[in-house]
Parts: structure tokens; sequence; C-alpha cells
């Protein structure tokens, strides 16, 4: 007799009984992180958000190491990764495109654009739309909020819950993604006397800062190569 | 399709995907590097 089909009672088996600890214990992680990463994801409240996140990452490990079958590691990485980067994206440029005028968006954007980036400082609230005055910031938020950010929350999402349409739909918005950076470092290069005039650390600082947004693409290897039988349909 | 070809077409991809990495960081890296160049040259 197997170890699965040993009976427990009242039907239940020790498969059952593992697959209902697994299922449990990666809610109650997937409940933490998803706390963790709604406050990261709005940058302003991020440091609310990181201990909640980490503390859903220890229960997933911890989960993985008393031998439940939780969701691996870095599929929750890459996961909760591009989400928090989707949503940063999605409302700081919302903020910027349709709520320039709010105390929240002139305080820290303007903030924000004091320190790295002109395109967000100088001039800001002058244009007819939209707050940063950047030349071609305006259509980079037209363009990529609602077709690459909101996809790639959309699937993200289902790239957590082991979807097979999340994993394509990632390997597709990551693409996306390289062609919205060559594009927008390219601007940001093309437009450095704007961008950097003035501000308190010009290039480095705006690197520092934007590395993480870009960091992402380290994702495209392991989406191409990884064994696409752990996504089901 | 035979396990060689599968070795050898995911050889292939491995490559192609390492050398794209090769060419995208690289572009980043000659972005960064204009631009720090740009700033010694100005004053900003």
């Amino acid at each position: 007799m197997s170890a699965a089909s040993m009976r427990l009672g009242g039907g239940h088996t020790a498969l059952d009984d593992h697959d209902d600890k697994s299922r449990q214990a990666q809610r109650r992680a997937d409940t933490w992180m998803i706390s963790g990463a709604l406050f990261l994801g709005t940058a302003i409240l991020g440091f609310i958000g990181l201990p909640l996140y980490l503390r859903g990452l220890s229960i997933q490990s911890q989960a993985e190491r008393q031998g439940l079958s939780v969701r691996p590691v870095i599929v929750t990485l890459i996961g909760y990764l591009v989400i928090i980067d989707a949503a940063l994206n999605s409302f700081g440029w919302a903020l910027d495109m349709i709520a320039h005028h709010t105390l929240v968006a002139r305080v820290f954007l303007t903030t924000w654009g004091a320190m790295f980036d002109g395109g967000y400082f100088w001039h800001y609230n002058e244009l007819w739309i939209g707050g940063a005055t950047a030349p071609g910031e305006k259509s980079w938020e037209i363009a990529l909020l609602p077709v690459v950010f909101c996809m790639r929350l959309a699937a993200a999402i289902g790239f957590l819950q082991m979807k097979r349409w999340g994993q394509q739909w990632l390997v597709v918005t990551c693409w996306f993604g390289v062609v919205a950076w060559t594009g927008y470092v390219a601007n940001m290069t093309i437009f450095a006397d704007v961008r950097y005039a003035h501000v308190a650390f010009p290039v480095w600082g705006w690197w520092l800062y934007d590395i993480f947004y870009i960091t992402p693409f380290l994702a495209i290897p392991y989406l191409h190569s990884v064994n696409r039988e752990i996504f089901s349909e | 399709m035979n396990n060689q070809t599968i070795s050898e077409h995911d050889r292939r991809r491995k490559r192609a995907l390492i050398a794209f990495q090769i060419v995208f960081y690289g572009y980043l890296l000659t972005m960064f590097l204009t631009q720090m160049y740009m700033y010694s040259q100005r004053d900003w």
C-alpha cells in the first residue's frame, strides 16, 4: 500500500492531507506577500510593505523546508517583483497624468524630480496635460501605462497562480519592457540637458534609482528556459 | 524530435539569450557612460 492511499479516516488520504497543508501554507504566505506588495506598489508607503512581504516569503520558505508543495521561490520572486514594478509605474504615471494637481503629486513627484530628473521638476504642471514637461514623457505615459504595465500586472498574477497563460504573457510583456526601456533610456540621453540640469543627483542618481525597474529583464532567460510543464492550463 | 535535436535546440536558445543579455545591457551601459560623459562636460 502506498503512502498516498493510506487512509487517515473519513476518506481523507495522506496525499489529500499534504495537499491541504500545502494550500494553507501557500495561502498564508500569499496573504502576507500580497499585503506587502500593495504597500510597496504605492512607493510612498513602501517602508510598511517590505517587512510584510519578507514575512510572507519566510513563511513560504519554511513550508518548503517542511516538504510541503508550495510555489517555487524563483516564481514567487519574479511574480511579485513584476507586480511591484508594474504597480509603481502605473500609480506614479497615473498620478502624473490625471492627478498632477493633487498635493501628493505636487510634493512627491516634484521632490523626486528635484533630486533625479528635472523633467519632473522644471515647469511642472505647465503643459496642457499632466504634470511632467520632459519632451516625450507624456507619449511614454500614454503608450506604456495601459499597454505594458496593466498587462504586466495581469500576467504576473496569472504567473503566480502557476497558469500557462501567465507564463506566456509574462514573456510577451518582458519583451515589451525591452522595447520600452530601449526607447526611454534613449530619450533620457537625447534630452539629457533638460532632464539633468540643476538636479541634486544628475545621471548616477537616476540610474541608481531606476536600475530596480530595469532588473525585471533578468527574468527573460528564466522564462524562456523554464520547464513549461510546471504551469497548468 | 529526438533528444539530441532538443538539446541542440536548447543549447542554441541559451546562446541566443546570453547574446541578447550582452547586447541589451551593453546598450544600457553605453547610454549611462554617454550621460556621464555629458555630465563631465556640462554645467549641470
